[in-house]
């Protein structure tokens, strides 16, 4: 089979097919852990859900990750922290706002946006894979780590790092044809697709459900979340 | 009488001694003779200089019979061919070389023009050049294209049958093209998948850029054989890179500088046409190097994506000026409610099996061993796993 074939086997069939697993499975996670039962909030409310969503997430996610040395996380474990940011800030760019990947939306969704500069988004994604490095020698170092990885973290790893890493090799035309680093990459694209919904990687979902269940709550309660 | 060599025939027609040693550089610069391994490893590059391999060939060699047969095409390579500006080459092989049989230029038509091919298919059997333009129609054993009474299959399988060697030209010849697009009802085909017992050449591209077919049949001309190939059977000299490898606005596509649409300042001031489809990072051909109408323009220069129309199916690779990052299927909005049907029904139908042996679960330590209410409510189900 010629590479030229595979590419259009993966940039069709295959992708459609991940992303039809990937609706699937996303949906059967959120009716399982919606059925897993809520537990009736009888607390008299004392203030307002909304406000404590909101701190929620300024405090958790927009302003306090970029301000890390007020946070104890940060004075614990700097090297998770920034590597870790590093990595989510930079997949998100690279997945957002790259003119590739706003080509791709834009099929799925017919809507597009403004790219960032290609300079920008490849430097960022150079940030991301090198803190993805950094954060698998640490994990492989640290002794407490190791001892709580188990194999799906590995492969939650692997399954991050190789559209990652196979992106940039595309992007830059470094040692293989582009139809064949093109396929690797969407075939890696694709196996991320199928293995998120069935992961710790659904995180990527369910954190705004958990980050949002709980602002409620603290709102609720007048306190901060 | 002995029939003169190609030299001969050139000296008669005019041609000075100076002006066909330039011809024959201009081949072996074309060809990339110095550099191509074939010649190196038939150790016919005698002299540091390709040229005069080429003198030799040509004062040595009389014209080469070439048939050229077309089956569902629309002519556009012989078009392109005829009306190629490049005049050493395409003249060479028009004028020159001998091309004895060919449905749209030569001037007879009918019974006269097939019994022409029948004479010249015997008379030169073993020794012609086949050139086939179009896609040969498998469907209904070929009905689909029949010329003179007879299928394409037919006329194909006779003429290859004494061919020395055959060339492909075009994408519909080379993959099946146009007529393969989806749902290809006449069941087209490259003239590869038909022909094994013979060399095959395929010369792709919507129409083949004419010199890449003149420089194929140079090539065998001159060292009896076709050129190097990769896995598509397309000549690595003129294949061998990608049009992005060498496009002109490759510097922007660098820089991150893209056309968003073909009237904004971004396409005014000749920025990268990626966003706007191209398809020049997957395909192979000699486009930005050769170039069209003597090296005057190629698509991507004059503004418009390339199509990637040397490609096997080329028609059926998204939209032309959709980007070539984007899904070939996207999935439809029902596609994607039945996928998320069957996610809710799965999940649902588990929680409610959960459910139920939580249910009896707690009934059954109920009957047994009586606990207070505050117990029971904290009790976990089972076998809760997620993740």
């Amino acid at each position: 089979m010629d590479w030229t074939e595979i590419l259009r086997f993966s940039r069709g069939p295959l992708f459609h097919f991940s992303l039809v697993i990937f609706i699937a499975g996303m949906t059967y996670r959120l009716v399982r852990i919606i059925f897993l039962g809520w537990e009736k909030d009888r607390v008299k409310s004392q203030g307002s859900k909304l406000s404590g969503v909101i701190i929620s997430y300024l405090k958790g996610l927009i302003i306090l990750p970029f301000i890390p040395w007020v946070r104890r996380t940060f004075k614990n474990n700097a090297l998770t922290f920034i590597a870790g940011g590093l990595f989510h800030l930079s997949l998100f760019l690279v997945l957002i706002f790259g003119e590739a990947h706003i080509l791709v939306w834009q099929s799925l969704f017919g809507v597009s946006w403004a790219p960032m500069p290609n300079p920008i988004v490849d430097w960022v994604a150079a940030a991301g894979i090198v803190s993805l490095i950094i954060l698998l020698i640490n994990r492989l170092t640290h002794p407490v780590l190791r001892l709580l990885t188990r194999l799906p973290a590995w492969i939650n790893w692997t399954m991050v790092f190789l559209p990652f890493v196979t992106g940039y090799i595309m992007y830059h035309h470094l040692w293989f044809p582009y139809e064949v680093i093109f396929s690797l990459h969407l075939i890696f694209v694709c196996l991320l697709l199928i293995w998120i919904p069935f992961s710790r990687m659904s995180h990527f979902l369910f954190y705004f459900f958990s980050r949002t269940i709980h602002g409620a709550r603290a709102g609720k309660r007048a306190v901060t979340p | 009488m002995k029939e003169k060599t190609i030299y001969e025939h050139l000296r008669e027609k005019g041609l000075s001694r100076r002006d066909f040693m330039k011809l024959c550089g201009t081949i072996a610069g074309f060809l990339g003779l110095e550099f191509s391994p074939p010649v190196k490893a038939l150790g016919k590059l005698v002299q540091p200089d390709p040229a005069r391999t080429v003198a030799r060939a040509l004062q040595t060699k009389t014209r080469l019979p070439i048939i050229w047969l077309e089956f569902q095409d629309c002519a556009g390579c012989s078009e392109a061919i005829s009306r190629s500006s490049s005049p050493t080459l395409s003249s060479l092989v028009l004028n020159d070389l001998a091309i004895e049989y060919h449905e749209t230029l030569m001037a007879a038509s009918g019974f006269q023009a097939e019994s022409a091919k029948e004479e010249c298919l015997n008379k030169y059997r073993g020794q012609y050049v086949l050139v086939v333009e179009g896609s040969p129609s498998l469907a209904e054993d070929g009905i689909y294209c029949t010329v003179g009474g007879k299928s394409n299959l037919e006329i194909l399988k006779e003429a290859a049958a004494g061919a020395a060697a055959i060339i492909a030209t075009g994408n519909c010849a080379s993959f099946g093209g146009i007529p393969a697009a989806r749902p290809n009802p006449t069941g087209a085909c490259g003239v590869a998948d038909l022909i094994k017992d013979k060399p095959v050449i395929n010369i792709p591209g919507c129409p083949a850029i004419p010199e890449v077919t003149t420089g194929a049949i140079l090539h065998f001309l001159i060292l009896g054989q076709l050129p190097q190939t990769d896995s598509l059977k397309r000549p690595l000299v003129f294949y061998g890179h990608t049009v992005h490898d060498h496009c002109l606005r490759r510097p922007f596509y660098e820089a991150g500088k893209f056309a968003a649409s073909f009237d904004d300042e971004g396409a005014r001031q000749g920025y990268c046409l990626y966003r706007l489809g191209c398809k020049g990072p997957t395909t192979y051909n000699a486009c930005p190097s050769l170039k069209w109408e003597r090296g005057l323009s190629y698509p991507v220069q004059s503004g418009h994506p390339c199509l990637g129309c040397s490609e096997p199916h080329f028609w059926d690779g998204g939209g032309f000026y959709q980007g070539q990052s984007a899904a070939l299927i996207p999935p439809t909005a029902q596609t994607s409610a039945l996928a998320a049907g069957a996610g809710l029904a799965a999940g649902a139908a588990l929680a409610g099996i959960n459910s139920a042996r939580k249910k009896r679960a707690k009934k059954a330590l109920a009957s047994t061993a009586p606990t207070t209410p505050a117990e029971s409510t904290t009790s976990a189900p089972p076998d809760k796993k997620e993740g």
